[in-house]
């Protein structure tokens, strides 16, 4: 009896001790691993755009640049770094190709069904709210006239956000068409849309902000304004 | 549990003390490599699309 009794509160305890530490592994070990995988992938990227291996030379011609065809990003690979100065001045993180959930580990993902960065339709990114380096933690900081800029190494591009944090539903799709229905645009242009989730620890909803293109010059050109002190 | 892991260690009080050490932290490294990044996705933390994919 003694032993059946010892032996269930030792489990007890077991299992307790593993509760606490799986919360210590979401709250800071995997903020710890994702901040030096998401560094990984900026320096990944530096690298390959010194050595100027950049995938498509593209015209700079502001926002009316010729709609030819660039090529498509690697999946799981990243592709561009995402600056907005509102979530903190030193606030940058690497835009993965996908939104499986072994890249959005690594960085932003791009939803890959939807356009490239500057190009006529709708650049739309998802980031963890929270765990993985709380990318988009303060995201209803966000409001309209923000600048969210982004390079792929060749242009930098300026994108303004339009309507703040919009609160939807999982399945609400239609979020980042092309010309999204509750973004008050009304006709097809160059836009981006970021998604997370919504309450910061839970699921049910998503939060969304929309933005359009503002400016583009070619990185020779020095940073953009927006991100000048 | 723990007593008769105690009780089945070799050596003298320093070496099993030791080899508890070793054992829990091989048992901390397993779960932080392997069982906690499994569990992790099925918490609702990674739900950051709309899609769903």
């Amino acid at each position: 009896m003694r032993v059946i009794v010892r032996t269930v509160s030792e489990l007890c305890i077991t299992v307790g001790t593993v509760i606490v530490l799986f919360v210590v592994y979401v709250l800071f070990w995997t903020g710890v691993k994702a901040d030096d995988v998401m560094g990984d992938q900026i320096d990944q990227l530096q690298d390959q755009w010194s050595k100027g291996s950049v995938e498509q030379p593209r015209a700079t011609g502001g926002a009316e640049a010729s709609p030819e065809d660039p090529a498509p990003y690697k999946s799981g690979k990243p592709f561009a770094i995402m600056y907005i100065p509102r979530l903190g001045f030193t606030w940058n993180k690497p835009v993965l190709e996908g939104t499986a959930t072994n890249t959005l580990k690594k960085g932003l993902g791009h939803y890959a069904r939807t356009t490239q960065l500057g190009q006529q339709g709708n650049f739309s990114v998802a980031g963890h709210r929270r765990t993985y380096g709380d990318p988009f933690k303060d995201f209803p900081k966000l409001r309209r006239g923000d600048a969210v800029v982004l390079t792929d190494g060749t242009t930098w591009f300026t994108y303004r956000i339009d309507k703040g944090p919009y609160k939807t539903v999982p399945t609400d799709v239609e979020v980042i068409d092309p010309v999204p229905r509750k973004s008050g645009y009304t006709r097809s242009g160059r836009y981006l849309t970021l998604t997370t989730c919504d309450p910061e620890w839970g699921h049910s909803h998503r939060l969304i902000v929309w933005a359009h293109l503002d400016s583009t010059q070619p990185v020779e050109a020095g940073k953009p304004q927006a991100l000048r002190r | 549990m723990y007593g008769w892991i105690w009780r089945h260690l070799p050596g003298n009080v320093w070496v099993r003390a030791l080899i508890s050490l070793v054992l829990v932290l091989a048992v901390v490294y397993v779960l932080f490599q392997y069982v906690f990044p499994w569990a992790e996705p099925l918490l609702p933390f990674n739900d950051v699309t709309v899609d769903n994919q």
